[in-house]
Parts: structure tokens; sequence; C-alpha cells
């Protein structure tokens, strides 16, 4: 049964929608409420069960639609809005500024990003130092946590990460989606190589000079988060490379691409989530027998994950980060979610409810948080 | 130190990608096994280690006779890293990156012992853009030890790239590593063009 599904073969009873969502129901709310609801700050409370419900109605919806992406995106962009958000409030209120200064670098008060963990791997290894000016265990956005969210999350989803867990992600795929159509459509493959490129070269710089360089001098979300105070033609430098990068590559080409063009040509984080693709149990799987060679998935695909040719040998490459555009694109539901090691055609429905669930989890667990506070600063401020 | 370890980084995988595959078979050619592949290697990158140094003493000294003036020494080398790194970005992007390897000339050479001595003159001499770009840091450095330093991290760098020569033809991936290479080449163009545009914006100001 489960091998001769339809297009709307994903889709689910209004029942079991439900039934489906129940662990997520159950799960979420644990979280978000550490078992014990706090209703005694109305803003607060109110953001929580808006948050709640608001997650938990995205994940009904995949099961009952049979869509991934579409609401996958809502809650991804939502996160990155709200995360810019809740940094840029935090520092403010700490700071009032969303600069820093040296003496913010010196007291390690820098809120730490996953994007940094390329540039930690050498000096860790060679100097047992960690070169990030931030709070190791204690504190905002702590190393420690964000490097075991990562690790767990990288081992489990591989570059799912990108479009499930990273909350920068969500901008570049939010412009990515204004436009119909794309504006450029030829874009030369040999760009999927370059967080490589750039991989090497920030490790390098950073294990060398022991400063985090991707962060120091090219990070383009900067511009929507913090930035060095600028007291120099080197700090000016700077911040109008973090705001062309952020223009340039995260706003004006996805708009262009229709396709995430700062996570699939400068992300050093994409490399490695690409390489931990390879050891992951979760995988885009092409069903040869089904697929008509329409090609309309690797038109959607935003990371070129898809060509042609893999298409006809019936493979996606390791840059694909699962986030479903490519599987709802497919009327023929030849593309679908799958298990390695599970042959292509079989357990399609198992396999997307399994994947669904823990990458699902993943972002919404992450995200609560800021949701929530990006949420409640806003009922504040109104009410 | 940093910026020209990375600037020998990059230039020697874009090296590596248009001379390697004509150096090696010259490299190995009649080898006797691994101590020979040693020192032919070894040869190959001492020559290549003295001609730097070479290089550094000449460009600091001439880079003091000509940078004397402060505003100068941060002005004219500003301009010279962006000339240069729009070259090497250029070389980068250019399609013709891989007509001719100057190391070609070796067939010249009948003696097999000069090989190796032969390549890495012609190796370390190939006027490309990361030289002018290393031979302008070596040029404003404030002593010939920042010089040499420079020069030597620029070698580490390049060389690193040569060392696994001898498992060349067990490299799978080839076509994926020649265009991190050049992307990578790409990118420390941009990196000495903000360099420069720093450098030099500096020196506006400050002069």
């Amino acid at each position: 049964m489960d091998n001769a599904l339809t297009s709307s073969g994903m889709k689910k009873s209004f029942g079991r929608s439900l039934l489906y969502t129940l662990p997520m129901f159950l799960i979420t709310f644990m979280f978000m409420t550490g078992g014990r609801p706090d209703f005694s700050r109305p803003a607060s409370a109110l953001a929580m069960v808006v948050t709640f419900l608001f997650v938990n109605i995205l994940y009904f919806l995949m099961h009952y639609t049979g869509k991934t992406d579409k609401f996958r995106a809502i809650l991804f962009i939502i996160f990155a809005l709200s995360l810019s958000f809740t940094l840029i409030n935090n520092m403010l209120e700490t700071r009032n500024s969303m600069s820093f200064s040296q003496a913010d670098i010196l007291e390690c008060k820098i809120p730490f990003c996953h994007l940094v963990i390329p540039m930690m791997i050498l000096p860790a290894a060679f100097t047992n130092s960690i070169i990030f000016p931030g709070s190791i265990i204690g504190g905002f956005a702590n190393i420690a946590s964000m490097v075991v969210l990562w690790l767990v999350a990288t081992l489990v989803l591989g570059r799912g990460f990108c479009s499930w867990g990273c909350f920068y992600g969500g901008w570049d795929d939010g412009f990515s989606r204004i436009r119909k159509k794309p504006a450029i459509k030829k874009i030369s493959e040999i760009w999927k190589w370059m967080p490589f490129a750039v991989l090497i070269m920030v490790s390098l710089t950073a294990a060398l000079s022991l400063i985090p360089t991707y962060c120091d001098w090219i990070c383009p979300f900067k511009a929507v988060t913090e930035f060095e105070q600028v007291t120099s033609v080197e700090s000016a430098t700077k911040a109008v490379i973090f705001v062309s990068l952020f223009a340039g590559l995260v706003v004006v080409l996805p708009v262009l691409t229709r396709k995430r063009t700062q996570c699939g040509f400068l992300c050093p984080l994409g490399a490695i989530n690409t390489v931990s693709n390879k050891v992951t149990p979760f995988t885009i799987k092409i069903d040869k027998k089904a697929c008509t060679e329409c090609f309309k998935c690797v038109e959607v695909c935003p990371l070129f994950a898809l060509s042609t040719e893999g298409i006809k040998e019936g493979k996606a490459s390791v840059f694909c980060s699962k986030c479903g555009k490519c599987v709802d694109a497919c009327s023929k539901n030849a593309i679908h979610f799958g298990i390695k090691g599970v042959p292509s055609c079989t357990m399609k429905n198992f396999s997307r409810n399994l994947f669904l669930f823990v990458s699902f989890l993943f972002m919404s667990v992450f995200s609560a948080g800021s949701i929530i506070n990006s949420l409640q600063s806003l009922l504040n401020l109104i009410f | 130190m940093t910026d020209s370890l990375i600037l020998g980084l990059s230039s020697g995988s874009s090296c590596l990608v248009t001379c390697g595959m004509v150096m090696f078979p010259y490299l190995m050619a009649g080898s006797a096994g691994v101590k020979r592949i040693a020192i032919d290697l070894s040869l190959f990158l001492l020559t290549r280690l003295v001609i730097y140094f070479i290089l550094a003493t000449l460009a600091w000294y001439f880079g003091q006779a000509l940078f004397s003036n402060q505003v100068v020494r941060n002005v004219v080398p500003g301009i010279l890293y962006i000339v240069f790194a729009v070259m090497l970005v250029w070389y980068s992007i250019s399609k013709n990156r891989n007509q001719e390897c100057p190391a070609k000339i070796v067939k010249t050479v009948n003696n097999h012992r000069l090989v190796p001595i032969f390549l890495g003159i012609v190796n370390s001499l190939g006027f490309c853009p990361a030289l002018f770009i290393i031979l302008t840091k070596g040029a404003t450095q404030g002593t010939l030890i920042q010089s040499y330093i420079a020069f030597l991290a620029f070698f580490i760098g390049s060389s690193i790239w040569f060392l696994p020569l001898p498992l060349a033809g067990k490299i799978r991936k080839k076509e994926v590593l020649k265009t991190i290479g050049i992307l990578a080449t790409g990118l420390a163009g941009i990196i000495f063009m903000i360099k420069g545009i720093t450098n030099l914006i500096g020196g506006i100001i400050n002069g």
C-alpha cells in the first residue's frame, strides 16, 4: 500500500493527522512550559500559547495537506526574523547599541552562533583554546549549548540543519520566495563548491591568527545582529563588507535567482553539514520508475542539490538540505524522503513521518524561545 | 604572516592545478622508490625556498628605496595590492588559465639530476599575480627578517600542495579539488583587494 502512493498519497485524514500531531503536541508543551505552565504574566502566557498553537498547527498541516516545504518555510522564516529581533532587543537592552566594544570582547559578552564552529576546530585541537569571546556555559547564547545542539542536529539531519535548524537560513529562504519566477536562470554549478573554499580559508586564517575571521570580516548576518563599533578604517571596511554581502547574497541574489545564495555560495558551516550528509540516516530518494523526467525538482531546488544527470541516475547529491521543495513539486510523487538502506520506492510514508517528526521537533524546540521572546516584546510594546 | 600563508595556500592550489600534472612525470620519472622521490621533492622545494629568499631580499631593498615616505608606503602598496588582487581574481575566473605551464620547458633539460632544481626555479619565478602580491608585501615590511617571514609563510602555504604529489594518481575527485582550489585563489584575491583598499584609504586619511 505504502509503495503505490499517488501525488496526493502523503495527505492524511483530519483524524489521522491529529493523531500524528499528538506526540509533537505533548513534547512541545513540555519544552515550552517545562511541564508547569505559568499564567502569572499575561503577555508571557499569551506569547507562549500563540507560539505553541502556531507550531503545532503547522505540523498538523504538514500531515493533513501532504506538503512539507510550505509549512517548514513559514516557521523557518519566522525563526530567522524572531531570532534577529531577540538578539537586537537583547543588545539594545544590555548595551543600548547593536555594536559591541572592545570591552565586550574582553569580558566575553559576545553571543555565540553556530557559524563560528568551523573556525573553532583547529585552534581548539592545537592550542586547547576557544577563539570566540563568548560565554562557555552561562549567559545568553553560550558556546557549549550551541555546539552540542549543532552537533546532534548535523549528525541526525546532515545538511538538513541548513533548512530545519539554522536561524539565519530563513532570511535568504524568505527572499528567494518573493518572485514567482527567477530573473536569473543560468547559474554555473561551480559556485556550489565555494563554501568549501571559504571553509578552508576561514579555518586556516582562524587557526593562524586565533581570531574567528569569518565573523570578524565576512558574516553577512552581522548586518542584522551585531557588529564591531566603527572606530577605524578597518572596522568601517568590515561594516561595508557585512552590509554588502547581506544585500547581495541574502537579499538581491535570492530574489533574482530564487536560490538560497548565501547558504549555497558562502556559508562555511554549510560545507561541513554537506559532508555530514554522508552519515545522516535521512536522505531524498528518487523513484526512477515513477519519474517522468520533467525536471521540475531540479528547477525548484534552492541549493543546487539536484541535476538532470542526477535525476536520470536516481540520485540527489550531498548538497541536499531536505527542505522538501522538490518533494512538494513532484506531481508523480517520484521524489520523496527516505532512509538510507531502504529501497527508493518503499516505505515512503513511514520515512516522511519519521523525518518530519525529528526535524520539525528540532526546529520547533529550537525556535520556540526566540519566537516567544519576540512576541512577548511586541505585546509589551503594544500594551 | 597569516595572509602570506593563505596567499601561498591559494596560489599553490592553482599552481598545482596548472602545473602539477606537467611536473609530476618529470619529478617522478625514473625514480627508484620513496627515497628517490623524497630527494627529488626536497631538492625541488629547497630550490623554491632559496629563490623566495632571494626575492624577499630584493623586494625589501627596493621597497626601502622606493617607499621611504609613510604615506607612499601605504598608498602605493595599496594600489599594487588592488591591481594584483584584481589580476588574481581574473586569473581564477579566466577560462584560459590552463593554457600553458611554464614548467613544460623542462623538456629541454637532459640531466635528470638537475630536473627538480630546474623545476623549482621555473615554478618559483612563474610571475603570477600571487607572487606580485607577496613581492609587494615583502617590499613594505619594516625589517628584512619580516620580509623573509612573509616569503617563508608564502613558501610553506604553496609547498603543502606539492607534498602529496606522489599520490596524485590515486586522488579520485581531482575535478572537485581543482574547482575548490580555483575558487580559493579568487577568494585570496578578494582578501588582498580589501587589504589594498583599507591600506589606500588609511594612507589617504593619514596623509
